[in-house]
């Protein structure tokens, strides 16, 4: 008897405890949704710095958070595409980002808003990412790759800032013969994942190569083009520290800040830490330029990218104070008070030495970022395999036609390619 | 014991492991075998941004009446498996080849060996350092044992340093010392040892096996210095007395007497190792070191597909759960009254 009563016990305290942590759960997410405004973002500085200002929000009327994350791209899928409402009321995405959301229909437009409160706060045309009208994304910040040069050393040697991946070389070498210390003049982020298959984008762009049938997601990428992309970035490979296929963009950024190198191509959102006197023995020695071509004539091989706040499909109550949340972000003073952080879209930025690469690459004909919602699968299965060429671990037709393979089974299960569609 | 009293005494256990192993294991391997994807419709837009307008032609998932996406889920079998390992020919086989002179001909199910290359690494990873993990654990439980008393206490913090230490945080501080410019690298080169430790495959390999031998053997040495804690002295003095060497005493007492922590380690050790995972993100990110346990991470996160990765889970728990046969046997066999 005494057994059965502790049995009877311990089940009714553990639906006790239940139905208090339902309760609890509910009230936290009422709160949550109807008097709370969640972000969610990746973490660099400019990012702090508006998380900051999205804070400051924060009062006894409003609870205003920001999560800063690496791992928000994850965090964002999640939460837009749960079947409830969104943990987070808007997010932070990068173009990328931003083209896989809207392909998925997860995000929600903002016109209304805009319409209605838009010109309150001075929004500027250029801000708005529309979609056949629709405001889909409200765009800060831009990025791009830029060429970093130590310009002491050019000038020393008189040479010319580099155009073409080919002029890149013979200063390259030049730099060795001159530069006992300078063994890997260039620098790159050639490892395996993102960073690779990054440079390969830049150079097949540049090219003029496609990645896919017009109008279908059926990879077009495994042509002569491909194969010409992964033997330019291979001509450079002789020039860069043998650990290039484990380099990421912070190795690439660390060898020029250390002059153990002097050329590389890196996000322009970087260059201001070249001069950080606490990272850098190279402070006011380097210099940006446009990437480099990857043959005379054609486009800068990098790829413009710019920053934006999205709004999910599934968001709770509480639009209209997300978005003034989101213009307190976006306004001119914060773009003032962190003017040197990024290169902000707003036309009161003032670009100083470290903010000119975006309209460097412009100018030099650098082409947007792939708008396809497939291409970041397509970028996954060339960050797995690129290596394997770059190391002449096999060649690049091998691993063009596995990327396209892997990329079509993909895009299969994902649902952007039929079964059985070729 | 009644068959009552035994259900009623065995029922909570039941009901835990059923809820926390036996239901998340049963619902990935249903993950596993089945698939879901949205509805896309071909769309032609106009795009207008910072850099100005662009016409796309690109995909849209399609909506229902409550303005979600519309899914197709089926059931694929094991599909998945036979891709993992190497055996499918899956659909993704139809795309176009390079047909170039001098283009080598491709091996159908190449990139389809992931897991099988994965596992072929994570088999040596734990082959390569379970010995090193035994014997530097042995050595630094002798030699701390055989130090005084007073010195014991600061070579025990100091040994079990590394064991102590976040996985993700070691490897980094592994990885700072071994790229370009850091410590190791530098001392090496000027012994005119010149190795760019992420530039081969053997290298990085090695790297990794490295990192766990440094990470691992604390804990082998903690279990071994407690196990020497016990050795019987009285046997100890006797071999003594016998005339045993230093070596004879350990060979023929102190060893035998620490055979079942050997074994206890070694397999906490092969489980662990089975899983290997920080040193594959944090050192190579894949390259030239694919782990099994990576492998299900990076489907997870770069492909974003629960329904592979949960395959790649089940084929990694099939691992360990082949390894853990000969623990399985032990216990049944002690249990059993055999061993």
């Amino acid at each position: 008897m005494k057994l059965r009563r502790r049995v009877a016990l311990g089940i009714l305290a553990g639906m006790g405890a239940a139905a208090l942590a339902t309760r609890s759960y509910r009230m936290a997410t009422r709160s949550g949704s109807a008097r709370g405004v969640h972000l969610v973002g990746n973490v660099f500085p400019a990012m702090q710095h508006l998380a900051r200002i999205a804070q400051a929000q924060d009062n006894g009327e409003l609870h205003v958070s920001f999560k800063l994350t690496s791992e928000f791209e994850s965090e964002v899928e999640h939460a837009f595409s749960s079947g409830g409402e969104s943990a987070f009321d808007a997010a932070a995405v990068s173009m990328s980002e931003f083209t896989d959301l809207y392909g998925r229909s997860q995000i929600a437009p903002m016109t209304d808003l805009v319409d209605k409160h838009g010109a309150r706060f001075g929004l500027e045309e250029r801000m708005l990412v529309r979609v056949d009208g629709e405001v889909m994304a409200l765009a800060f910040m831009q990025n791009t790759q830029n060429l970093y040069y130590r310009g002491d050393l050019l000038e020393r040697y008189g040479l010319d800032v580099p155009r073409t991946y080919g002029q890149m070389v013979q200063v390259a070498r030049r730099l060795r013969k001159e530069e006992p210390d300078l063994q890997y003049p260039i620098a790159q982020g050639y490892g395996k994942g993102f960073d690779v298959a990054i440079d390969f984008a830049n150079v097949f762009s540049s090219l003029g190569g496609r990645y896919f049938e017009p109008g279908s997601a059926e990879p077009a990428f495994n042509d002569a083009y491909g194969v010409e992309a992964i033997a330019q970035m291979r001509s450079l490979m002789p020039y860069m520290t043998p650990n290039a296929l484990a380099s990421n963009a912070d190795d690439v950024m660390n060898q020029l800040q250390q002059g153990r190198a002097a050329l590389g191509v890196l996000w322009a959102s970087r260059a201001a830490r070249m001069d950080d006197p606490l990272a850098s023995r190279v402070v006011g020695r380097i210099h940006f330029a446009a990437a480099p071509a990857v043959h005379s004539g054609g486009p800068s091989a990098a790829h413009l990218w710019w920053d934006g706040f999205v709004m999910p499909r599934n968001a709770g109550p509480g639009r209209e104070q997300t978005f003034l949340v989101l213009m307190a972000m976006l306004s001119e003073q914060a773009v003032r008070s962190g003017n040197d952080l990024a290169i902000w879209v707003r036309s009161c930025y003032r670009p100083g030495r470290f903010g000119r690469g975006v309209a460097l690459a412009e100018a030099a004909g650098a082409p947007e970022w792939p708008g396809e919602p497939f291409y970041g699968l397509l970028h996954n299965e060339l960050g797995r395999v690129l290596p394997d060429a770059l190391s002449g671990q096999r060649s690049p037709e091998e691993v063009l036609n596995e990327a396209a393979r892997a990329f079509r089974a993909t895009a299969q299960q994902k649902g952007y390619l039929r079964e059985g569609s070729a | 014991m009644r068959l009552r009293s035994f259900l009623l005494f065995t029922a909570p256990t039941l009901l835990l492991m059923t809820a926390l192993l036996a239901l998340p294991l049963a619902t990935t391997f249903w993950l596993s075998v089945h698939s879901c994807a949205p509805q896309f419709d071909l769309v032609t837009v106009q795009q207008s941004g910072p850099f100005g307008p662009r016409e796309l032609t690109t995909q849209r998932a399609r909506l229902d009446s409550r303005g979600h996406p519309v899914e197709n889920c089926k059931f694929v079998g094991l599909s998945y498996y036979a891709n993992f390992i190497g055996l499918g020919g899956s659909a993704s086989g139809q795309a176009a080849d390079l047909q170039q002179a001098g283009a080598p001909e491709v091996a159908s199910g190449t990139s389809n060996r992931v897991f099988l290359a994965a596992l072929s690494f994570t088999l040596l990873y734990i082959a390569a350092t379970t010995p090193f993990v035994i014997f530097f654990g042995m050595t630094l439980a002798l030699c701390i044992n055989a130090m005084h008393r007073r010195a014991r206490g600061f070579f025990i913090s100091a040994s079990l340093l590394p064991f102590v230490i976040t996985p993700v945080v070691g490897a980094l501080c592994i990885k700072w010392l071994f790229r370009d410019d850091g410590l190791v690298a530098q001392l090496l080169a000027i012994g005119g040892v010149h190795i760019y430790w992420m530039g081969q495959a053997w290298s990085a390999q090695l790297l990794v096996i490295l990192y766990g031998i440094w990470q691992v053997s604390p804990f082998a040495f903690i279990v071994f210095y407690a196990g020497l804690q016990s050795v019987p002295q009285d046997t100890l003095e006797a071999a003594t007395l016998d005339g045993a060497s230093g070596w004879q005493k350990l060979r023929y007492v102190v060893l035998p007497h620490l055979a079942p922590l050997i074994v206890f380690v070694s397999l906490i050790h092969i489980m662990d190792a089975y899983r290997v995972f920080e040193p594959v993100l944090v050192l190579t990110k894949g390259a030239f070191s694919t782990s099994v346990q990576y492998l299900t991470y990076y489907v997870l996160l770069q492909e974003n597909n629960p329904y592979k990765a949960s395959a790649a889970a089940v084929l990694t728990l099939t691992g360990i759960a082949i390894l853990l046969v000969p623990l399985l046997r032990r216990t049944w066999r002690e249990q059993r009254g055999l061993a």
